[in-house]
């Protein structure tokens, strides 16, 4: 990190350090904050109701009263498209979160003691790779059923091999580093050498998947809405709206438009954001 | 020939190189000495047209031989430079590992240069390949043209890498520190080579160093360069004689040498004037030790238990006898366990000379052994030197002797606390995600982690942490920095308060000084003095460097191929050598 951001206000506060000022960053933040934060208004408020259908506004235009149009239900399309925000990266978010953590916990265990364990898990996350992942969450769904938890759940189990890759190529890397070495010489347990000492240095590698997963999570959650395996209608997700808008590219061209616009808009704000990581973390 | 004159480059807005003159004429030899971040390399890469593509010459020029390589305003003739470059001048590099290709035989890609700059058949450069081998002193020429990289020694690709830039008979060499990377005894045999080399073919040579004694033993002239100034130019001897300037006299102070008077001569020898150790270890409490014997069935994953962690238990605090050693290691041996042997390798014999035992050849293990037969004790206050080249075991038998390495035969036995190692290189023994107050202040968590009676506030901690900084020259401003914002020496600095502030008494110092320029290494070297004297440390010093290990401890021990072949008072061996081995050490430096 460059002198100039050592400023004394930003002493004592770590995590301002590790925030870098780029251009990919900057846009990556206005346009996920946007998503983010249209998806929590939705969350509470929308303009107007989701599910209530009305014969009369059937295939509106876009107006001043319905920015993005209305469907085949009358729906406004704007308030279902807030809604679908909330669902698909509150879903992926979820994902995320399970998949990181196990993630993290499985790759530092086995990055950093080897050895069979390491050995049996590698294997496995072998084995669920050589699935490809939709075929995975189609098995999964099919046991469970479908719905918004056991989407997560299966998501989240498809996901985990490739951060438990990542964190585990860093946990080995860093596991013979000196100050590691220093560390284990001065009796730090070696729980807090995996999770005090290592961790925080894996973070900005880190990062930069959980972004690219985010990405592939909230591209997955669409992918099965879309295919009727993921949320359930009249719950709104953009897949299942992508899905349904399909329908009507002919009578109702905005709805799919819109739709389509929202995801590529989410997944570039979130690629965008990753990329200005890996370039912070780069010039660092 | 070779005139660079008011020569300046720069990054963006920085310049590093700052009006430069350097002349340089047939057969002779310039050193250009500075330590990191002088500017040295920037020079010589500008002159050789390899500099990156974002440095901008601002002023002067590169004239070679009345030719104007580079002007300032002008951009990088790239195609000129092509001519000259591998034909009329050519360059050595510092890292012989990875200077050359590890995909391609080292024959070919000598052969290279002859292939683009002459029209010789694929015989001739053949020959002249194999000639310009025997040139640089590498004997068996055809093996080492058919041998990867990976297969030669660093000394041998050094001397391919030469054999590379002066098999055109170019008119200009510009050697980046060649040696740098070797031990002592290959580095002199390659200067003698360059020298050859100088003499025979009368060619212009630029040599960079940070080395002043090297530098003074190969070049006609030096110019000594601070800060991208030469601030200094003159004929070697006159230099060392007659230096004019400050910083080049500070240079020249700050070298370790064996003419000037021994830093630990002064009052520090009266500490050790009560000579502890020549009372001997009468006075051993077996309950104060840990040994820990023919371990052979220990595996690497109990490698968490250090010989220092069990001690610090037993001994129930500082109970070092005045008397006793810190550390006495008797007969020890290490090995590593080589996973390469199959089964029915069983009559190939082990380094001992017997027979693999079967329960090697089921394991498909087989010992390497890296150090026999260690036996040797530090006292406190002492400062216990070990001297040998790279892979002679050193590394190995200090990391047995911290239980790094569960792989040992025979007996350690500690009196001190959990001893501490620093690390030779400061850019990565500290965690550079963490401030340096949480630095120092780790050590004294971990140690009340473990033994709940010496835990201890977090103002305690903090205030400890503040005097530690003080105690190794650092200012209060430190607390808050990240080990990126410090400098080598200061990190170094950090490293050994780390070490210190639980309070050894015994520390291993890891080659602490070696990737330090000459003046940082200087006042590192004194604060360790310093910090032996106050604290009452004893130190097991590793060095390459005879003549850091000759100004800093009291006694010094030789290794050679993992066995200590001589240990003494250091006046003694430097004196009286008893081996060949340290006879020769000490007239390579």
């Amino acid at each position: 990190m460059g002198q100039k951001d050592s400023g004394k206000w930003k002493r004592g506060i770590p995590w301002k350090r590790s925030i870098p000022y780029n251009k990919y960053f900057l846009a990556g933040l206005i346009m996920t904050g946007l998503a983010v934060a249209l998806g929590v208004v939705g969350f509470f408020w929308t303009p107007y109701s989701t599910t209530a259908m009305s014969a009369s506004e059937k295939f509106n235009p876009p107006s001043l009263l319905h920015i993005f149009g209305t469907d085949n239900f009358g729906r406004d399309i704007f308030s279902r498209v807030m809604k679908g925000l909330g669902t698909t990266i509150g879903i992926s978010s979820l994902v995320v979160l399970i998949s990181g953590s196990v993630g993290i916990l499985l790759g530092a265990l086995t990055g950093y003691f080897g050895g069979i364990a390491d050995e049996i898990v590698m294997r496995i996350t072998d084995a669920v790779n050589g699935f490809p992942s939709i075929l995975l969450t189609l098995v999964i769904i099919s046991l469970l059923g479908s719905g918004r938890q056991n989407v997560i759940i299966s998501l989240g189990i498809v996901f985990v091999p490739s951060y438990v890759r990542m964190v585990r190529s860093q946990y080995l890397k860093l596991r013979d580093a000196d100050y590691i070495r220093r560390a284990r010489l001065l009796g730090v347990k070696d729980f807090r050498i995996l999770f005090v000492h290592i961790l925080p240095n894996i973070f900005s590698v880190f990062w930069v998947s959980v972004m690219i997963g985010f990405n592939n999570a909230i591209l997955a959650e669409s992918g099965m809405s879309y295919l009727g395996i993921g949320v359930q209608p009249p719950e709104a997700s953009l897949g299942n709206m992508l899905s349904d808008a399909q329908g009507y590219l002919q009578a109702a061209p905005w709805y799919a438009l819109f739709v389509g616009m929202s995801i590529v808009w989410v997944v570039l704000g979130f690629s965008l954001f990753g990329e200005g990581i890996r370039r912070g973390k780069v010039s660092e | 020939m070779i005139r660079i004159e008011d020569l300046s480059v720069a990054f963006g807005d920085t310049e590093v190189v700052r009006h430069v003159d350097l002349e340089l004429s047939g057969g002779e030899i310039l050193g250009v000495v500075g330590e990191s971040g002088s500017g040295k390399s920037v020079t010589a890469l500008t002159l050789m047209g390899l500099s990156a593509d974002t440095a901008r010459v601002t002023t002067g020029r590169i004239l070679f031989d009345g030719v104007t390589l580079q002007e300032a305003g002008r951009l990088r003739d790239k195609a000129l430079y092509r001519s000259y470059q591998g034909a009329r001048m050519s360059m050595v590099f510092q890292e012989p590992m990875t200077s050359l290709n590890p995909t391609q035989r080292a024959g070919r890609q000598v052969e290279e240069t002859l292939r683009l700059h002459t029209k010789m058949t694929a015989g001739e450069r053949r020959e002249k390949v194999l000639e310009a081998f025997r040139a640089v002193g590498l004997k068996e020429p055809e093996k080492v043209y058919a041998s990867y990289p990976h297969q030669l020694s660093g000394g041998m690709r050094q001397r391919v890498m030469i054999a590379m830039a002066v098999i055109l008979q170019p008119e200009l060499i510009v050697a980046d520190e060649p040696t740098t990377a070797l031990d002592v005894t290959i580095q002199n045999q390659i200067i003698e080579l360059l020298r050859q080399i100088n003499q025979n073919q009368k060619n212009a040579m630029l040599f960079i160093t940070h080395d002043l004694n090297l530098a003074r033993r190969l070049c006609h002239r030096i110019a000594v360069m601070k800060d991208g100034c030469v601030v200094e130019q003159g004929p070697a001897e006159e230099i060392f004689r007659n230096p004019k300037e400050e910083y080049t006299r500070k240079l020249i102070e700050a070298v370790p040498s064996r003419m000037k008077k021994r830093r630990k001569d002064g009052d520090a020898m009266e500490n050790t004037a009560g000579s502890p150790r020549t009372k001997r270890y009468s006075a051993q409490e077996p309950g104060g030790s840990v040994s820990r014997d023919a371990s052979e069935g220990m595996r690497p994953g109990a490698e968490g238990t250090l010989p220092g962690r069990e001690c610090g238990q037993d001994a129930g605090g500082r109970t070092e006898s005045p008397v006793g050693p810190v550390l006495e290691v008797r007969n020890l041996s290490v090995y590593y366990q080589d996973g390469k042997v199959s089964f029915s390798a069983g009559d190939r014999k082990n380094r001992e000379g017997g027979k693999l035992s079967l329960r090697e050849r089921l394991s498909g293990t087989k010992k390497e052994w890296v150090v026999s037969g260690a036996d040797f004790q530090i006292y406190p206050g002492e400062s216990l030197g070990l001297v040998g080249e790279s892979g002679c075991g050193k590394t190995s038998l200090s990391k047995a002797i911290l239980g790094m390495n569960c792989h040992i035969q025979g007996e350690i036995r500690h009196h001190s606390i959990r001893p501490q190692m620093i690390f030779q290189d400061p850019y990565s023994s500290l965690n550079p995600a963490k401030t340096i107050g949480w630095l120092l202040q780790e050590p004294l968590r971990a140690e009340g982690a473990l033994d709940r009676t010496k835990a201890m506030t977090k103002g305690d901690m903090e205030a400890a942490a503040y005097d530690m900084l003080r105690k190794v020259g650092l200012e209060e401003s430190y607390f808050h920095r990240r080990p990126s914002q410090l400098s080598g020496g200061q990190r170094q600095r950090v490293s050994i308060g780390q070490a210190l502030i639980t309070g050894p008494g015994f520390l291993v110092a890891d080659e602490p000084v070696s990737a330090l320029d000459v003046t940082i290494q200087a006042q590192i070297m004194e604060l360790l003095q310093r910090l032996q004297q106050e604290l009452h440390l004893a130190y097991l010093f590793i060095s390459h460097d005879i003549n850091v290990v000759y100004q800093m401890c009291d006694r010094i021990m030789i290794m050679q191929e993992g066995r200590i072949i001589e240990i003494g008072e250091t006046e003694e061996v430097f004196s009286h050598p008893r081996e060949d081995y340290t006879k020769l050490l000490l007239s390579n430096s």
